[in-house]
């Protein structure tokens, strides 16, 4: 059922060549789950399912963000549309979802400018048209980072960002393959806690941790 | 037994006899037995139709309602009410056949005879009643001695019916000269006839301190007995109406001339101050009422206070001129023969057969009519030929009368003509009518309340009965504005019920208890359902539906696991499905929803409503921590500590 997430995203980073399949919850082939509910508590339930079903999806394709425009890209294709079903959530109802997961803290809309091909404005409901999906947010990769840095030794040591996400050593880490915007929202964390500094220009940045 | 036990409908309405037509209604009464309260019928309402007196009460309706037939009843009187004494309104019965003789005596003298059957009264011997013969019966009949004008009463035991030469009768009190029979019956007679109703059987038992009115069991004060209930009354004289001469007030007859005295200064109604539902009357220790045999007379006591005991009176005067109840028995109208075979044949739609020339088309149509309007003119012809015949073919009369009627209203439309066939039907069937007119009591607010309640038990019978089936045929559930126009079609354009009134009425069946039910959806639309079709059976029925399509197949192929999921229903289905009107399938399907059973699908194809696998409660725990965090926050930001 999943396509080959290569393609899927703005900033694919996955290398999910061999993974299984990403399988679908229950819900998925109901075809009421991709009409927006009336009822309250149905409507609560509907958007918990669909924010999960995001992250999960989102997780097993190792996704960082989201882009909801352009509904060519392929990620937001099959997650929102149900081609075997023939039912599809609206991009109104799909922007309903991903508001009700900033507000549980599991996205973020991607402020112009900032990274991706979003026409969005900045944060907030409106017009933003690409997220950031929180499968782990950046305090959690903040500490998936310090946990390696714990592991490794590498206190004190200087690394370059690219070397963080790209580099053989951190291969097998969930960070590897971190997206580059979220990797500095991680480091920020650690910045704020004193834990680590960075430095550098642009494309040359490196980050020291204590 | 002149007391019926009756069955009641399920709007706890008496049910009515074919033909029967309800004439009033009027709340708050008690019967009396004689002059006892009969236990457990002292608060309910009485029904006067054209053939029955029915009394309903209010506390225990299935158990102590009971009934009279007019047929039985031999005599009614009025009897106004006095200071704290509820107009009433007493019933005769009819003799039973072994009625002794012995009472048969001594009721004799108050039997009036303008009522010209002549037969006497019955009394009951039971125990309850008082222990003495002597219970002094009253009459204001007196007949005056030939010879020294002293006006002497006509002995109690004086039955002008049965009088003959050989009846004893008392010498003149004063000269001691026997009268002459003719002259004690034609005493008799005068006063039987000139005797106001009102002040009929005034005669005194009742250990009251003032003067009272009647007792109205027919009994009659003996006078020679006289003064049995002294009570020392520190009022002025009383006098006497006839000789004036100002009696003790504790005297019952003149002390000077023997008349009865007769309070003038109470006034003619008493003046209560509302409603009462008990008396100070003593109550009749008796297990059943209806086990009744022969009481001396029924009294229905109207402690409602707000005049409906005239009217009741009135037309039970109506309705007993009128006896209806003959009509049951009235034969049919004799088939004339005079206008030859084929006229009668054509009448009697079985009479096909017979040598009737069979004629197609529109000729033969209009052939039939012809025979058919040559019939009904026969039929009156014949009838109108003397009264008799008239009283004999009454029954056929008012039927073909109905008949036009019909044939008046459903000539217009041929699309509604079933319908109108049908309401034509219930129409007649629907002479228990509710007027305002029937209910008692003019305007007062209890009247209206009585009106509306009445109204509520009309039309919830009106729903249940089975004949006309309007609940079950509309799927148990209809729209209070449809029900509406039905209810007031089958009224025939007659004493229409207004909105706001049937409304009012709707919303009194909870308070009733009746087996009909308001309900008002979320979008204000107000149905009618039986009281046992409550939101949770119909869940039930709509879930149990929807599980079922699991196992049958769609008609087409579907793109989800149907076996799984089921399918979506759309509305006009589930109003297919279960006989709703769509409006009301619309409505049931959305309170599911509401109450979180179903789930929408809005697609190209229409909403479709599912079950819902959306909300399986695995989220509801955490989804409501949630909530009640939310309502922190906000209560936080509301108090500005955030």
């Amino acid at each position: 059922m999943a396509t080959p997430s290569a393609t899927a995203t703005v900033t694919a980073t996955t290398t999910a060549a061999g993974k299984p399949a990403f399988e679908f919850p229950r819900e998925y082939h109901f075809p009421p789950f991709f009409t927006r509910q009336v009822n309250s508590t149905t409507r609560h339930s509907q958007l918990e399912k669909w924010s999960s079903l995001i992250l999960a999806y989102c997780a097993h394709h190792r996704l960082f963000r989201l882009s909801l425009s352009g509904s060519s890209s392929g990620a937001t294709e099959e997650l929102f549309h149900n081609r075997a079903l023939g039912r599809r959530l609206g991009l109104a109802d799909a922007r309903e979802v991903l508001e009700f997961m900033r507000r549980e803290g599991r996205a973020e809309w991607v402020s112009g400018g900032s990274g991706g091909s979003g026409s969005g404005d900045g944060g907030g409901d409106g017009g933003g048209d690409v997220v950031w999906v929180y499968w782990k947010t950046p305090e959690e990769w903040a500490r998936e980072l310090e946990g390696w840095v714990d592991a490794t030794g590498q206190k004190n040591a200087v690394l370059t960002l690219y070397e963080l996400t790209e580099g053989e050593t951190t291969l097998g880490t969930e960070f590897h393959g971190l997206d580059p915007d979220l990797l500095q929202k991680a480091l920020q964390v650690l910045v704020k806690r004193g834990k680590a500094q960075v430095f550098g220009q642009e494309d040359q940045r490196g980050v020291k941790f204590f | 037994m002149f007391l019926k036990q009756i069955d009641l409908t399920t709007a706890l309405r008496p049910s009515y006899l074919p033909d029967e037509v309800l004439l009033f209604v009027e709340d708050n009464v008690g019967l009396y037995e004689g002059k006892y309260k009969l236990p457990n019928l002292q608060n309910g309402q009485v029904y006067l139709t054209s053939h029955r007196i029915c009394y309903v009460d209010k506390q225990d309706p299935r158990k102590h309602s009971v009934a009279l037939d007019l047929r039985d009843v031999e005599r009614y009187e009025f009897y106004a009410g006095f200071i704290k004494s509820s107009p009433k309104v007493t019933l005769f019965p009819k003799p039973a056949k072994r009625a002794s003789l012995q009472s048969r005596a001594a009721a004799a003298t108050s039997t009036p005879l303008s009522n010209g059957s002549g037969s006497p009264r019955p009394r009951a011997d039971s125990g309850f009643r008082s222990p003495a013969p002597a219970s002094s019966p009253a009459t204001s009949a007196t007949w005056v001695c030939t010879i020294c004008s002293f006006p002497n009463p006509v002995p109690s035991n004086f039955d002008p019916t049965t009088a003959n030469v050989h009846t004893p009768l008392p010498p003149c009190l004063a000269c001691g000269i026997k009268p002459a029979l003719t002259h004690v019956l034609k005493a008799t007679i005068s006063n039987a006839t000139n005797r106001p109703a009102s002040n009929s059987a005034s005669n005194v038992r009742a250990p009251t301190p003032l003067r009272p009115q009647s007792d109205d069991t027919g009994l009659v004060l003996d006078i020679p007995t006289g003064p049995s209930t002294a009570v020392v009354n520190p009022e002025t004289g009383f006098q006497c109406p006839r000789c004036t001469f100002l009696n003790h007030p504790s005297l019952l007859s003149c002390e000077i001339c023997g008349g009865p005295l007769i309070s003038q200064e109470a006034p003619p109604q008493a003046s209560q101050e509302g409603p009462r539902t008990d008396s100070p009357g003593p109550t009749l220790n008796y297990g059943s009422v209806t086990g009744l045999e022969n009481p001396d007379s029924v009294k229905i006591s109207f402690r409602g206070g707000h005049g409906g005991d005239k009217i009741f009176y009135e037309r039970l005067k109506g309705s007993m001129t009128q006896r209806k109840w003959l009509l049951q028995e009235a034969p049919p109208v004799p088939k004339s023969n005079r206008m030859g075979d084929e006229t009668s044949g054509s009448l009697s739609r079985s009479g096909s057969g017979t040598g009737r020339t069979r004629t197609a088309g529109i000729a033969g149509l209009e052939k039939m009519g012809l025979d058919r309007r040559k019939n009904n003119e026969l039929v009156i012809g014949s009838s109108f030929e003397d009264l008799e015949a008239l009283m004999a073919s009454a029954k056929d009369i008012v039927a073909l009368a109905e008949s036009f009627a019909r044939q008046v209203n459903g000539g217009a439309d041929s699309a509604t003509a079933e319908a109108n066939a049908l309401l034509a039907e219930s129409a007649s069937q629907l002479g228990l009518v509710t007027t305002k007119d029937i209910v008692g009591g003019g305007s007062g607010s209890g009247a209206e309340s009585l009106y509306l309640s009445e109204l509520a038990r009309n039309l919830a019978e009106f729903l249940t009965d089975d004949a006309r089936g309007v609940l079950k045929k509309a799927g148990g559930i209809v729209s209070l504005v449809d029900l509406w126009a039905m209810f007031n079609r089958a009224r025939g354009g007659v004493e229409l019920v207004s909105p706001n009134d049937f409304e009012k009425a709707a919303r009194l069946w909870e308070k009733l208890k009746l087996p009909v039910r308001l309900r008002t959806f979320k979008s204000g639309v107000m149905v009618v359902q039986s009281r046992d079709r409550t939101d949770e059976t119909t869940i039930k029925g709509l879930l149990v539906w929807l599980r079922d399509l699991h196992d049958i197949p769609p008609d087409r192929e579907v793109s989800w696991d149907w076996q799984e999921f089921g399918r979506g229903v759309t509305a006009q289905d589930t109003a297919e499905r279960f006989g709703w009107s769509i409006g009301v399938a619309e409505e049931e399907l959305e309170m599911a929803e509401e109450r979180g059973v179903l789930c929408r699908e809005d697609g190209i194809e229409g909403l479709r409503f599912w079950e819902n696998y959306i909300d399986t409660g695995e989220h509801r725990h955490r989804s409501r921590q949630g909530t009640e965090a939310d309502k922190i926050i906000e209560a936080l930001n509301a108090s500005g500590l955030l």
